[in-house]
């Protein structure tokens, strides 16, 4: 094999990796819809340039963080503005490599390897789209495990890593610098008017760090968890065994994280407060589901902004931000999104507590409850369902 | 003699059924084989009705049909089109060129990849060129493509707002390479790019066949003396003139459900409710929204490939007359999936054989007491066999059987409460019709068993048009205005008066995420052929 991206392996040293194909990155996409929390949006446009690299003969591999040399440069490629105007105008085939490129030339250095910015919908997989092109590995890590609204909400920022400087790209090679040093909100603000300017969707190359800041900043293995989630639902659906149970068990056995299931129902109400998307960049309300077998009489309620946010069951809080919710077909296992949920929709809740690196003080005044209006202290999920835990 | 004779077919995976009415009386019903070829099988359903002599063919003034020659061909991938496919968008949406995801003998069967010329062009969603359009890149494209291709299918960016690209395109590949039939993606759906793209060259790829069926059709109506326009039924319901219809056959994918809602709403007089049609091996759940099906907002999958096309938002569950319930002793361990299907007069108890249907169940527990003059056989010719069945066991499979049909009608509900429910199809006997959960009222109209059938022959023409407004500059009014004259333009063209075209909803969409009071405005609007 002469692609490039075998001798940088040599070159590390690195003999363990995992071959991405097309049915890891279907894997992978469905696992990362669960733990995008309803948000992120539709994952196809991604899936399918992924898809189309690989068609291509291109060699996508993943590799372990701790494995990388501490020197060298990564970068998060990503695709940031309005879903609409993406479905609508898919992006140039090198529209992230021009970023990357423009990247290389401001930072200095060239770029060792990819790293997924989120968990669903597009940018968890451009990441290995980019790769392929690129003949670079893939990370095995992102800055969240889950989707959030905004570019700074990321583990990255809440260990010292920044945003800056990040490469706004269009597909007619229009090229802006975004550097506000640590100010990581400035930099969201200034790259969403970008993509307005450009007609509604920027591809940026973000989050540039070292090899040893992604040891450190990273949520490690996040896409070997999601990995793990998608081939749990895939082998629950083969052999017809229940998604969540399977689900559940592999993320405690392959990754020791503790998922539990807490509500079975079906939405009855959906109230949406029209105008968010206008006035804050979010679509915003509150679902009701009515519990149905073992959960009879329950009711769960569930706010969310982009994602689910906070889930109450019988009005009590049970899960508040950073931490996951995901609602996903008892029968499939297929996750539910905000922007596509419907009245009688029937779906199990599942709970999944946030990596650490999302946990510290400066993530939950980032990314807590109060970052989203709700004036209540954020307590660990685990501490919320301790007496209700089965 | 007066010509008000109405002749409609409704082609199913194993019957077609046919109904000839005038006005809301049904003169006459038959049911034929589905043939390979579907055109047969709708001849052959026709002279059924003929035979019957009830009325003159000098009386029928409209033949009509819900048909699944396009729907066959895409899955068969047979008779397909070679399609020269052009995407306005070049330098964006490079990435995924055209075919991307496409099962590999469908891509084949279409002319392959060489056929596709992603060009420079497209519109942003505020109207300005992404780029000028390169007109010389889609002249040297027809000199490649001359000759190989039997039809065209054109996508721009964001056309379903900004046509102007994708008609120039049009213009000048009519002048390279003359007439040749183009399809425009801004007339098959709406925007998503790669769905509305994958329905365009969809479209452009089963041009041949339904131009053909249509063709067929029209010289059997002529040998056998009918004097009548051709109408076929598109997937809201409603028809188009067979004419129009062979330039847009993407709209007659999943006719057939549709027409059956028409059809309930048309013998029932019920313009809001459910529908609920029962086969033999399955049954569809549709929603009545104002008299027409609701639309599905997810996308809808044909032969492989991922399209928009505007679509009953439809339900089927593994319920039918033929559906198999299956017991250990006295104990029901499940209902279906499976169904003996047309086989049920040689396997289910009721007609002596070893195994226990919804048929039965409905005939044990005494709902289904009567045999549909579309059957040929007795609704049980063995009652004992039926009456010998355990009576817990009748019990809990009715109970099973309830349970399924509650849960699909009320997962199609989008608010609480109950509905009204038409039970239509030649299975509507067989599934239980009283207390059931989320149901006000089962309404079952006369010849509820070739609703789809009759539904066909309602001959109201659908259309729709969209259109862009920036509401900072236009007035609202004058913009939705604009685009209703354009609704009544495309429902003139698909058959209908004029002066009868009224407008069923407009819609208005603000753009998300966007500055400014930019809307997208959906008019959908229905008109009659006949004054």
């Amino acid at each position: 094999m002469s692609n490039k991206v075998f001798e940088t392996l040599e070159k590390w040293g690195i003999k363990n990796y995992k071959i991405i194909d097309k049915q890891a990155v279907k894997e992978i996409t469905l696992g990362a819809s669960i733990l995008a929390t309803g948000g992120g949006g539709d994952p196809e446009i991604g899936l399918l340039w992924a898809y189309k690299v690989l068609d291509e003969g291109k060699t996508v591999v993943m590799i372990d963080p701790m494995d990388i040399p501490d020197d060298i440069l990564v970068a998060s490629p990503a695709c940031l503005g309005a879903p609409v105007v993406l479905t609508e105008k898919p992006p140039s085939y090198d529209v992230l490599n021009n970023a990357i490129r423009k990247l290389e030339q401001y930072w200095g250095k060239k770029l060792g390897a990819t790293i997924p910015i989120e968990c669903g919908g597009v940018n968890s997989t451009v990441a290995y789209a980019a790769a392929g092109e690129f003949e670079v590995p893939v990370i095995d890590v992102d800055g969240m495990n889950r989707a959030f609204p905004e570019l700074q909400m990321t583990s990255w920022v809440t260990n010292g890593v920044n945003a800056s400087p990040t490469v706004s790209c269009d597909d007619r090679g229009n090229v802006t610098v975004i550097d506000t040093g640590d100010d990581n909100k400035m930099a969201e603000n200034i790259a969403r008017r970008v993509a307005m300017a450009y007609g509604g969707i920027s591809w940026i190359a973000t989050y540039p760090m070292t090899g040893k800041q992604v040891k450190e900043a990273s949520i490690l293995n996040s896409q070997s968890i999601a990995w793990e989630l998608g081939k749990a639902v895939y082998r629950a659906r083969e052999k017809h065994l229940d998604p969540v149970k399977e689900m559940l068990d592999s993320l405690k056995a392959t990754r020791n994280v503790t998922g539990m299931k807490v509500f079975k129902g079906k939405i009855v109400d959906i109230s949406r407060e029209f105008g968010g998307e206008s006035t804050k960049g979010f679509s915003l309300g509150r679902i009701k589901m009515e519990g149905l077998d073992e959960y009879k009489g329950s009711v769960a309620e569930i706010d969310f902004q982009n994602e689910w946010l906070v889930l109450r069951i019988d009005g009590r809080v049970r899960c508040l931000p950073p931490d996951l919710i995901a609602i996903v077909d008892s029968e499939t296992g297929e996750p539910i999104r905000t922007d596509i949920m419907k009245y009688g929709y029937r779906g199990s809740i599942i709970l999944i507590p946030a990596h650490e690196r999302m946990r510290t003080p400066k993530g939950i005044q980032l990314f807590g409850p109060g970052y989203f209006g709700y004036d209540m202290d954020y307590v660990p999920v685990e501490e919320l369902n301790k007496e209700v835990a089965k | 003699m007066a010509k008000d004779v109405r002749i409609g077919f409704d082609v199913g995976g194993t019957f077609t059924d046919g109904v000839m009415l005038r006005g809301k009386e049904v003169l006459a019903k038959a049911k034929a084989l589905t043939t390979d070829d579907v055109t047969t099988g709708i001849i052959n359903a026709l002279d059924v009705l003929l035979r019957t002599k009830k009325a003159e063919v000098s009386e029928i003034s409209l033949v009509s049909l819900g048909t699944t020659h396009t729907t066959n061909a895409i899955i068969e991938r047979k008779n397909l089109n070679k399609v020269g496919i052009f995407r306005l968008g070049a330098p964006a949406t490079t990435a995924i060129p055209p075919l991307t995801g496409w099962p590999e003998d469908l891509k084949a069967a279409i002319g392959g990849a060489e056929n596709i010329f992603i060009v420079r062009g497209g519109k942003e969603y505020d109207g300005r060129d992404v780029v000028p359009l390169d007109e010389e890149a889609i002249r040297s494209a027809c000199a490649k493509i001359k000759g190989k291709v039997d039809s065209i299918a054109i996508t721009g960016v964001f056309s379903p707002m900004i046509p102007d690209q994708e008609e120039r395109t049009a213009e000048i590949i009519r002048e390279e390479l003359g007439d040749i039939p183009i399809t425009l993606s801004n007339h098959i759906a709406s925007i998503s790019l790669l769905e509305r793209e994958n329905s365009t060259i969809l479209n452009a790829s089963v041009i041949t066949v339904m131009r053909r069926a249509v063709e067929a059709l029209k010289k059997a109506a002529k040998e056998r003396g009918i004097e009548a326009p051709l109408f076929i039924v598109q997937n809201d319901g409603t028809v188009m003139s067979a004419d129009y219809a062979v330039n847009y056959p993407i709209f007659t994918v999943a006719s057939g459900p549709a027409a059956s809602v028409r059809g309930a709403v048309y013998l029932s007089g019920i313009d809001n409710g459910v529908v609920v049609d029962i086969g033999g091996t399955s049954t569809d759940v549709a929603y009545i929204v104002n008299g027409f099906p609701r639309e599905s907002s997810i996308t809808v999958t044909i032969g492989g490939v991922k399209t928009n096309i505007r679509c009953p938002d439809l339900m089927s569950i593994a319920l039918g007359g033929g559906t198999i319930v299956k017991t250990k002793g006295n104990e029901v361990i499940a209902h279906g999936p499976e169904s003996v299907g047309y086989n049920l007069v040689r396997l289910g108890k009721s007609f002596g054989g070893p195994i226990i249907t919804t048929h039965d169940i409905a005939v044990a527990r005494g709902i289904l007491d009567k045999k549909l003059d579309i059957f040929d056989t007795d609704f049980a010719p063995h009652i004992d066999k039926v009456k010998a069945l355990d009576k817990d066991l009748v019990e809990a499979a009715y109970k099973m059987i309830k349970n399924t049909l509650e849960v699909a009608v009320d997962q199609m509900k989008t608010v609480a409460g109950n509905v009204k429910a038409i039970f239509v199809g030649g299975g509507a006997l067989v599934v239980p019709r009283e207390n059931l959960e989320g149901i006000s009222e089962v309404v079952m109209p006369p010849h509820f068993e070739v609703c789809g059938a009759i539904g066909t022959t309602i001959a109201e023409i659908g259309a729709y048009a969209e259109g862009v407004a920036d509401l900072e500059i236009e007035d609202r009014d004058a913009a939705i205005n604009k685009v209703i004259e354009k609704a009544k333009d495309e429902a003139e063209k698909a058959g209908a008066i004029r002066d009868t075209v009224e407008v069923l909803d407009v819609e208005e969409i603000p753009f998300a995420y966007m500055p400014g009071k930019r809307e997208k405005i959906r008019i959908r609007v229905k008109g009659k052929i006949f004054e």
